[in-house]
């Protein structure tokens, strides 16, 4: 896995900023899931920045997936 | 709007939704994000028979935005290149308090059109974007107050009620116009019986633009073109060209749904004759 190059506030433990990942680059860094492995969505990055009225805990189905597992 | 209006040879209204707000670049590398690369794909999509442009603002990170300052520079970058183009921004916002929602109202000068969502729908497993009457008056409350005209996009066929209901509560300008959205999910199942049924059911003189997600885009544009609708196509809705090869730029989207109604022999509107059309 490539290491982070810049990271911005996190809210969901699990998101980080990267500008690339599994050969795909992009200019600015982007919203990237360390649980799927893969950017997301960028309306998805506002739930795992809990911008709005958003919340990761609630609706984040992988991290919701993630946690249940480790319990 | 039937097919006694194709066979009328009534103007074909496309809209291209370049951008959206839900996926970006790393679905498609060609979805525009910038202000800079979305005036460049209005134009060309434009240059291709597109008369409207749905837009959607975006963080440099790609991520949404909804202030006012972004559509600027969006709307500010459209103009420089295509400055006969119909604008509509949109309204919506998973998530985001109405207040935030109607900051893309506030561009100077407004936006001629403005998407409103007209009811509840599922995103991912755990989220709904509401959409509740309240945020929906507020919104039309808003757009009427600077001259902007809604664009009533239908997700399914319980928000054609709400369609009925907001013409009770507000005083819509003629011809009201709405977009009935097909695919996946919350929207109406893509199966040309119910794009039957949600035609009938629509106001009275409303004109209706057809969006089908995803490989529904261009057989329910198709449908649209044959029952005298008009079609929405773009990388907002469909990041595909066909199954397995992404789509190269909107204008691609564009032409081929051009290329149909030509060969259709539906006439394609300009957008004086989409302005006419929509009364604006």
């Amino acid at each position: 896995m490539l290491a982070p190059t810049h990271c911005h506030r996190v809210t969901c433990p699990h998101l980080d900023y990267r500008e690339q990942a599994d050969g795909t680059r992009f200019e600015t860094a982007r919203a990237y899931c360390t649980v799927a492995e893969q950017f997301v969505q960028p309306m998805r990055a506002d739930i795992c920045q809990d911008r709005f009225d958003l919340d990761h805990a609630s609706h984040c189905e992988i991290y919701r997936a993630h946690e249940e597992g480790q319990e | 709007m039937s097919y006694a209006d194709f066979l009328a040879d009534e103007p074909l209204i496309v809209t291209a939704a370049l951008t959206g707000g839900v996926h970006g670049k790393e679905a498609n590398p060609n979805v525009p994000e910038t202000p800079a690369e979305i005036g460049r794909a209005a134009a060309a999509a434009r240059e291709t028979g597109a008369s409207v442009v749905h837009l959607h603002a975006r963080k440099p990170n790609g991520e949404r935005s909804f202030a006012t300052e972004r559509f600027q520079a969006i709307d500010d970058e459209i103009r420089d290149r295509a400055d006969d183009l119909l604008l509509q921004h949109s309204t919506g916002g998973t998530g985001a308090p109405t207040e935030v929602r109607a900051q893309p109202l506030r561009t100077d000068p407004a936006p001629e059109m403005a998407s409103l969502d007209m009811g509840p729908l599922n995103r991912y497993d755990h989220l709904t974007s509401e959409n509740t009457r309240a945020t929906v008056d507020a919104l039309y409350d808003e757009m009427a107050d600077r001259g902007i005209k809604p664009e009533l996009e239908l997700f399914n066929d319980g928000h054609i009620n709400e369609a009925h209901g907001l013409l009770e509560r507000r005083d819509l300008a003629d011809p009201v116009h709405a977009t009935l959205i097909f695919g996946p999910g919350t929207l109406t199942r893509p199966r040309p019986a119910n794009f039957l049924n949600a035609i009938e059911n629509l106001p009275e003189g409303a004109t209706f633009n057809t969006l089908g997600f995803g490989r529904h885009q261009l057989p329910f544009a198709t449908m649209g073109i044959l029952f005298g609708g008009h079609v929405r196509v773009g990388l907002e809705d469909n990041v595909y060209y066909e199954a397995g090869e992404l789509a190269t730029s909107n204008a691609q989207l564009v032409e081929r749904v051009v290329h149909v109604a030509e060969e259709l022999g539906r006439p394609v509107a300009t957008p004086a004759q989409a302005r006419e059309i929509l009364g604006l």
